[in-house]
């Protein structure tokens, strides 16, 4: 079995806020950019972004969208900031698939973390 | 410019195996936590046959049946994960020290994301062996069916299966030329081969 977990958004919860905690390993805020929304992906600090795998939403009309960041780690393994996505439009409800390669600090492996929004 | 945000909150304790890690942890302490890694030899269970079609360096597929009486090691890896591409100078030194006395190495390389990343694709796999030196067969496991049927959790994962077909050995994890993981790996190698 892959290294895949797959959970379910908890109630959905969209409720807006400027700067919320987060109580899991990642979590993802969207955010008003312009006419469209920004999506803003950011990892517990023991979690590694790959930078190679870039993460990817895949929204339920079939279309994809990949997080990118300017700011690499030293080996440009590993995104340094938050990777970001534009999502066009605005959005209060974000729906798909959400993928990203993860790894540990105190790993030296991948694994896959997959996430049905 | 307004900035209200929406909170998407994950629950992902469940797949990143929680804890806090040390950030200041080195490669060796990692190693050293590594379970499977330094674990004593398994009890030995048939090897399950494998059946990609799609291989590189290598002239056919290869079956596990056709390696009977030569040593087997199983490299699942992923052009895309750092550790493993980290890992490769270790097997390819593996490669040249040991193919002649019996060693094969078989890198199984199998996809994190759909086909939209590039990773199924046998041209990126391609230029990956090229560009890592690797001369040793490679499988595409691009449905992950060799990846399932030995239970592999993570990139990159070893499997080590002994003259007559038998798993002996398996742990996961980035290792280095001559590190302490390199060396376990390198001795378990010369133990299979010398039977």
């Amino acid at each position: 079995m892959r290294a895949t977990c797959l959970l379910l958004l908890a109630a959905a919860g969209l409720g807006c806020a400027g700067s919320g905690t987060a109580p899991g390993p990642l979590h993802l805020t969207a955010e008003a950019f312009g006419p469209d929304t920004r999506l803003v992906l950011e990892a517990a600090p023991h979690l590694k972004l790959n930078a190679r795998l870039a993460p990817a939403l895949e929204l339920t009309d079939g279309s994809r969208l990949r997080f990118g960041a300017a700011r690499r780690t030293a080996d440009s393994a590993y995104f340094a900031e938050p990777p970001t996505a534009v999502l066009p439009g605005r959005h209060a409800r974000v729906h798909g698939t959400l993928r990203a390669s993860v790894c540990r600090d105190d790993e030296q492996v991948c694994r896959t973390v997959t996430v049905q929004l | 410019m307004p900035r209200p945000a929406l909170l998407l909150l994950f629950s992902l304790a469940a797949a990143v195996g929680g804890g806090v890690a040390l950030e200041t942890a080195s490669r060796a302490q990692a190693q050293a936590r590594n379970p499977l890694l330094n674990a004593p030899p398994l009890v030995r269970r048939p090897a399950p046959a494998w059946a990609n079609r799609s291989w590189l360096n290598s002239d056919h597929p290869l079956t596990l049946s056709e390696l009977k009486g030569r040593v087997v090691l199983l490299n699942f890896w992923v052009f895309t994960c750092y550790n493993c591409t980290n890992t490769v100078p270790s097997l390819v030194d593996f490669d040249h020290k040991y193919r002649d006395q019996g060693l094969t190495i078989i890198g199984v390389h199998t996809p994190e994301f759909p086909p939209y990343a590039g990773e199924h694709d046998r041209g990126n796999v391609q230029r990956a062996l090229e560009k890592y030196g690797i001369e040793y067969p490679n499988a595409q496991d691009n449905d992950t069916r060799t990846w399932d049927l030995y239970g592999i959790r993570y990139w990159p994962s070893f499997v080590l299966i002994d003259k007559r077909g038998n798993i002996r050995y398996e742990g996961y994890g980035e290792f280095h030329l001559n590190d302490g993981s390199y060396q376990t790996w390198d001795g378990r190698i010369r133990e299979l081969l010398a039977e």
